[in-house]
């Protein structure tokens, strides 16, 4: 990976402050140089919440040469890698007569296909399952020196979501079914995730031999507490041994993968005023990541269940989750679906980065697959199915994209990503409430 | 003593089914719902169960909630009368009571419990005698924000732990360790501090001395002796001169004088006062030579004694004001570093200074015993002193105990709050088997509870002793702690979490129907409701103060909005509002009223459910999805209902009206009040109606009305705030086993006045505060 510099709007970025932006991991790419043939696969989960207008979103005929409806319309620039998948269903994000609410049990289920418990109940306990980008992760992410990335642009809520149960809405990526993955928000921290905050070569390379020295220390030490404890709960520390082990192994992956020319971007201050320009850097980095192979997987909230954000650049100044319950209001069904027409524009924004992307011997976009969809359908009515399903990309050649596939009412979602699953080559035999592959096979089909 | 009388009274009945009066009253006023056929709600009651309620307590706990909250029978439905309705709800809160005080339930956590990211920078504070790092360690860049439900962050099994969660507390580790021990060859930190551009700038800024205006006061800490270089970013090109200002702790260490040189570079001449940033000149740099340690670094104006204040001439719009303006300060530093100099950080850690491995012993020993809580064992230094060797072989004894202090800073040991089961229990699993916790456990959950940080080095030292949990011991410590300044985070945490007050900073009312709603406003409100509720909290007043108090904290901008005249200046003091006054109490306060409002208009259904849940923890059900639309449009054409008209018609439909009968007389009391809390007679351009008829058929008027019913029973609201306080106090959900330790509290509570202190007290008493529960 080479690395230069490119200038950037000034409001975003620390200016003229060289001393403190990153020139990353130059020294630690040798290894990666090695000759490649096929560009690894490349995975991204993009939620959006509170469903989505139906009928200015599924296009309206079905087969190739995918004509796209209202919505979608911003995808034009990248039509032929997009395939829409319509028909498809989460029946565990559906009450059972307990407590959690529509909301969060959307998110919940969207890569779980699990039912979210109410936890608040006695004896009950936080427990879902590991999502489908964290088994991705776990497989094609084993290399990379990050598993994976957890992105949002919503901010985080407060006090009750539904039931009160807000960690459900503010991830939807769960490493394990007790322990949800916290999102980051801040472009900042994200660019030092990536790219480290400072320091020549030799420095990095001292920090890393520190922090692995630091890693072992602690997991003697928790190995002499663990003996201590006593037999109760001990979730919370297999939490903290599972994460000290995960960055041991890390740390040994080289820095970056790729050979390919990275174009930085300066370290962000802080987030964004604009949402516009904002959610724009929040995928930047997410295109350079995947550029400098330093993940090849990600999820990202680009808008949370119940969320409250207001749109007033586009022309809808109310909150999101409050248009969303249109009650058939002509008005307030033409915000929302202002709000997700919005949506693909900024999809379209990223997707069009990684067609631009050159990847070894294509783009990253056809190396690439973007899941983006909902596990709310109708948010008006809190339906779990119909749910709005968008594929990009073409994932080394396995997808014919460029079509829309109508499934049967309420063919579970999980189908699709137990089809998906296999595409990368790490076959799972049921995952949530699936009942097989997705029949017919929207990402192999001549 | 009515209570103990009543207890002797009811306890020498005896009960036989179907004779006795509780039997009676559920057979008449609850069966016909609750029977094994109907099965409403999910809940079947059985007569029979009365006779053994110690069994059966989840679902009689249920009963009693809905029985002190007068929300069962259902409105319309025959209701027994008060002395039969309270008879039934004693016997049974006898039974459940007295079946606690014999076998308590502690209730069941987790080993393990993670300091949450207030509770980790509090501790960092305490350890490391640190409190104000600089813009580019804040704690929310260091740290994901932790998750929040049931309205509190705290609670433990929520406290998660993931591979990018740790790669935080590494990184993290290492930060704080550099910094505090100033070590030289720390990268250069780059600190921006913005401006909000809805942030006023002609008044003199809280914490600058008189005589300057506008600008900022940035209190922080420096690593190191050295040089710092401060940018400054003009908002826009001052037309005429004006002079600005560096001061460090009020002297002036550089100034400038912005406006007359910079002609050329006036691009922005003729922008009024929006939100848009003209084209500024080129950043003002100064280097600035300050010393290691805290220092207020303040960059402003000095004031214009000719300039006229505009805003006493026109109405007060969102911007930054009409004089000359800082739009961003940049701090960047050490440069040319002369050594750590004499923080008090480092004051703290060096318990010696002779520099031998013997002092890093003691100086290890030192910062273990109060980051683990615990006194230091050998293991724990065997851990340590290879960091120590390694930093002191590669540098200096300065960057062994740095490095030290950077391991010491991801042990699990610092991260958790730990707690032990007793031995015996490891070889013989013993489900439900209670034991009460160490000295050294109770001393965390005290301060974790109470400063939401770790003990002080006199709470461990009487845990050492096992003297800690002697009642009169620990009750003099509750008394010290609550004195020490470091309670402010019951407020900043506890209460803050407790009544939503952290939304205000993501409220955004619209900008068009409320022009004068701006930052400045916006923090005023947060500090009013700071301030009062340091006051009940902190100055030992009634928690019924929340609702009651006849007074506040103003200062000239707020007191302007609730159209309060003569206070003058930024500065905030206790106001008493006269007799007749709507305001007092929190439901009188900016904050709230604006935090239960929509962006454009009132809601009395969101304040309402606030009331509800947050006062009388009797929140009704999320609505249904597909709820009919709020019709706003009068009969006749061009006419517009109020929110009162618009909300009738919305309940004619049945089924919203239950609930809706519960939160709109509520809300409705407050429409006197607007979306962003100003006082108002009219809403749209009609009279507005504040009378309520309650559930229940109390009628009330307006928000004097709708306070007297809230505190005509206060135990709903009292239980309520018990509830939270415990729920937050333990780091867990409360459940239907602790409700008897609620009813304690709040008779103990009521004999002191309902004395916040109290409150706190008891919940320090209960069983589930001082016991564990084995899994």
């Amino acid at each position: 990976m080479f690395i230069t510099r490119k200038a950037l709007p000034r409001r975003t970025f620390l200016r003229g402050m060289g001393a403190a932006v990153a020139l990353p991991m130059l020294d630690a790419m040798a290894p990666a140089l090695s000759a490649k043939t096929t560009a690894p696969p490349r995975l991204g989960f993009i939620y959006i919440a509170n469903g989505v207008i139906q009928k200015n979103w599924n296009p309206a005929a079905t087969g190739m040469g995918l004509e796209l409806s209202p919505t979608l319309k911003p995808l034009a620039n990248v039509r032929d890698s997009i395939t829409v998948l319509s028909g498809l269903a989460h029946s565990q994000a559906d009450t059972f007569g307990d407590g959690t609410g529509d909301h969060p049990r959307a998110s919940a289920a969207w890569l779980t296909g699990v039912h979210a418990y109410d936890r608040t109940q006695p004896g009950a306990e936080v427990r879902l399952a590991t999502t489908a980008d964290q088994l991705a992760a776990n497989y094609i992410g084993k290399t990379t020196r990050i598993s994976s990335l957890e992105l949002t642009v919503d901010f985080p809520t407060q006090g009750a979501c539904d039931s009160g149960d807000c960690f459900y809405v503010n991830t939807v990526s769960w490493r394990n079914d007790t322990t949800p993955n916290p999102t980051e928000n801040n472009p900042r921290v994200v660019f030092e995730r990536l790219f480290g905050d400072g320091g020549d070569a030799a420095a990095r390379q001292e920090r890393t031999r520190e922090t692995g020295s630091i890693l072992d220390s602690v997991l003697h030490e928790v190995g002499r507490i663990s003996n201590d404890l006593g037999p109760g709960d001990r979730t919370k520390l297999d939490e903290y041994l599972d994460s000290v082990r995960e960055i041991e192994q890390r740390i040994k992956n080289p820095a970056s993968q790729s050979t390919q020319t990275v174009d930085l971007i300066d370290r962000p201050v802080d987030i964004p005023e604009s949402f516009d320009e904002y959610t724009k850097l929040m995928f930047d980095l997410q295109v350079l990541a995947f550029r400098a192979d330093l993940t090849r997987v990600f999820s990202m909230i680009l808008s949370r269940e119940l969320s409250s954000r207001t749109f007033a650049f586009i022309g809808v100044p109310d909150q999101h989750h409050a248009v969303s319950h249109h009650r058939n209001d002509p008005d307030l069904i033409a915000k929302k679906a202002k709000i997700d027409f919005y949506q693909m524009q900024l999809m379209a924004y990223f997707l069009e980065k990684l067609q631009a992307a050159k990847d070894g011997d294509g783009t990253l976009l056809d190396h690439s697959l973007i899941l983006c969809g909902s596990g709310m359908g109708d948010g008006n009515l809190h339906r779990h199915f119909d749910l709005p399903c968008v594929l990009a990309g073409r994932l080394n050649g396995t997808i014919t994209s460029g079509r829309h596939m109508n499934y049967p009412d309420k063919t579970p979602m999980t189908n699709l990503l137990v089809s998906l699953l296999d595409k990368i080559g790490m076959p799972v035999d049921k995952l949530g409430d699936s009942t097989g592959r997705l029949t017919p096979d929207p990402l192999n089909l001549s | 003593m009515r209570f103990a009388a009543l207890l002797i009274a009811l306890a020498s009945v005896p009960v036989v089914y179907g004779q006795t009066q509780p039997a009676a009253v559920l057979n008449r006023y609850c069966l016909t719902c609750h029977n094994d056929k109907l099965k409403t709600a999910g809940l079947v009651l059985n007569p029979a169960d009365l006779n053994r309620v110690p069994e059966t307590a989840e679902t009689w706990e249920k009963v009693v909630r809905k029985l002190r909250a007068g929300a069962m029978p259902p409105a319309g439905a025959p209701k027994p009368d008060a002395s039969a309705g309270n008879a039934l709800r004693s016997y049974l809160e006898t039974e459940l009571d007295r079946s606690a005080a014999s076998h308590p339930i502690p209730g069941k956590l987790p080993l393990l419990h993670r300091l949450t990211r207030t509770e980790y920078s509090n501790a960092i504070r305490d350890l490391l005698a640190i409190d104000a790092l600089p813009k580019e360690l804040d704690f929310s860049l260091l740290l994901p924000a932790d998750n929040s439900s049931s309205g509190f962050d705290n609670l433990a099994d929520l406290l998660f732990t993931s591979p990018s969660t740790m790669e935080r507390y590494i990184d993290a580790a290492h930060k704080i360790s550099r910094f505090v021990m100033g070590d030289p060859k720390m990268p250069v930190l780059v600190n921006v501090y913005k401006m909000d551009p809805e942030h006023p700038q002609d008044e003199r800024v809280d914490g600058l001395p008189y005589g300057t205006r506008g600008g900022l006061a940035i209190r922080s800490d420096f690593p190191d002796d050295g040089t710092y270089l401060v940018k400054v970013d003009m908002a826009g090109a001052p037309r005429e001169p004006h002079q600005l200002d560096i001061l460090v702790d009020g002297a002036r260490v550089g100034d400038s004088t912005v406006g007359t040189t910079l002609g050329s570079a006036q691009t922005g001449s003729g922008r009024g006062p929006g939100r848009g940033r003209a084209l500024a000149p080129a950043p003002l740099e100064f280097r600035i030579p300050i010393a290691a340690g805290q220092h207020v670094l303040g960059v402003t104006f000095a004031e214009h004694s000719e300039a006229f204040d505009e805003s006493t001439l026109r109405p007060r719009m969102r911007g930054r004001g009409t004089l000359p303006s800082i739009a961003e300060v940049d701090v960047l530093g050490p440069y040319d570093v002369k050594g750590p100099g004499e923080s008090a950080s480092r004051a703290r850690i060096f318990v010696c200074a002779d520099q031998t491995d013997d002092c890093a012993r003691r100086i290890l020993t030192t910062l273990v015993h109060r980051a683990y809580r615990r006194p230091a064992k050998d293991a724990d230094l065997a851990e340590l002193m290879p960091f120590y060797r390694d930093g002191k072989a590669k540098g200096s004894f300065d960057l062994g105990i740095e490095k030290a202090l950077e391991r010491l800073l991801v042990s699990p040991q610092f991260l958790y709050r730990i707690e032990h089961e007793p031995a015996d229990l490891k070889t013989s699993a013993k489900p439900g088997a209670t034991w009460r916790v160490s000295d050294l456990e109770l001393a965390s959950r005290l301060s974790f509870f109470l400063w939401s940080s770790i003990p002080d080095d006199r709470l461990l030292d009487l845990a050492e002793q096992n003297k800690l949990h002697e009642p009169a011991v620990l009750e003099q410590e509750v008394q010290r702690m609550l004195a020490d300044a470091r309670s402010e985070a019951l407020v900043t945490n506890f209460a803050a979490q407790w009544l939503y007050l952290r939304d205000i900073e993501s409220k955004q009312p619209d900008e068009i129907l409320f022009p004068e709603f701006d930052q400045t406003l916006r923090e005023a409100m947060r500090q009013e409701t700071e301030l009062f509720l340091n006051s009940v909290f902190r100055g030992n007043g009634s928690i019924l103060d929340l609702i009651s108090a006849n007074y506040t904290f103003l200062n000239e901008r707020l007191a302007q909005h609730y159209g309060i005249p003569g206070i003058r200046g930024s500065y905030f003091r206790r106001y008493t509002f006269p007799p007749d006054s709507p305001r007092g109490g929190l439901l009188g306060e900016g904050s709230f009223l604006t935090i239960t409002s929509y962006s454009n208009r009132t809601s009395p259904v969101l304040r309402g459910k606030w009331v509800l849940q947050n006062l009388l923890a009797s929140a009704p059900p999320p609505p249904p999805p597909n709820v009919p639309s709020l019709k706003t449009e009068g009969k006749e054409p061009g006419t517009t209902l109020t929110m009162r008209e618009a909300m009738v018609a919305h309940r004619a439909n049945p089924a919203c009206a239950g609930c809706h009968a519960r939160m709109d007389p509520i809300g409705f009391a407050m429409e006197n009040f607007d979306a962003d809390g100003k006082y108002r007679d009219r809403d749209s351009g009609n009279p507005i109606d504040v009378s309520g008829v309650l559930p229940d058929g109390r009628k009330f008027e307006g928000i004097a009305g709708l306070k007297k019913e809230l505190l005509r029973n206060p135990d709903q609201f009292v239980s309520t705030a018990a509830e939270n306080l415990l729920m937050y106090a333990l780091g867990r959900n409360v459940q239907y086993y602790d409700e008897p330790s609620v009813r304690q509290i709040v008779r103990a509570a009521q004999q002191k006045q309902y004395a916040v202190r109290s409150l706190v007290e008891e919940v320090v008493r209960t069983p589930a505060f001082q016991m564990r529960e084995a899994n």
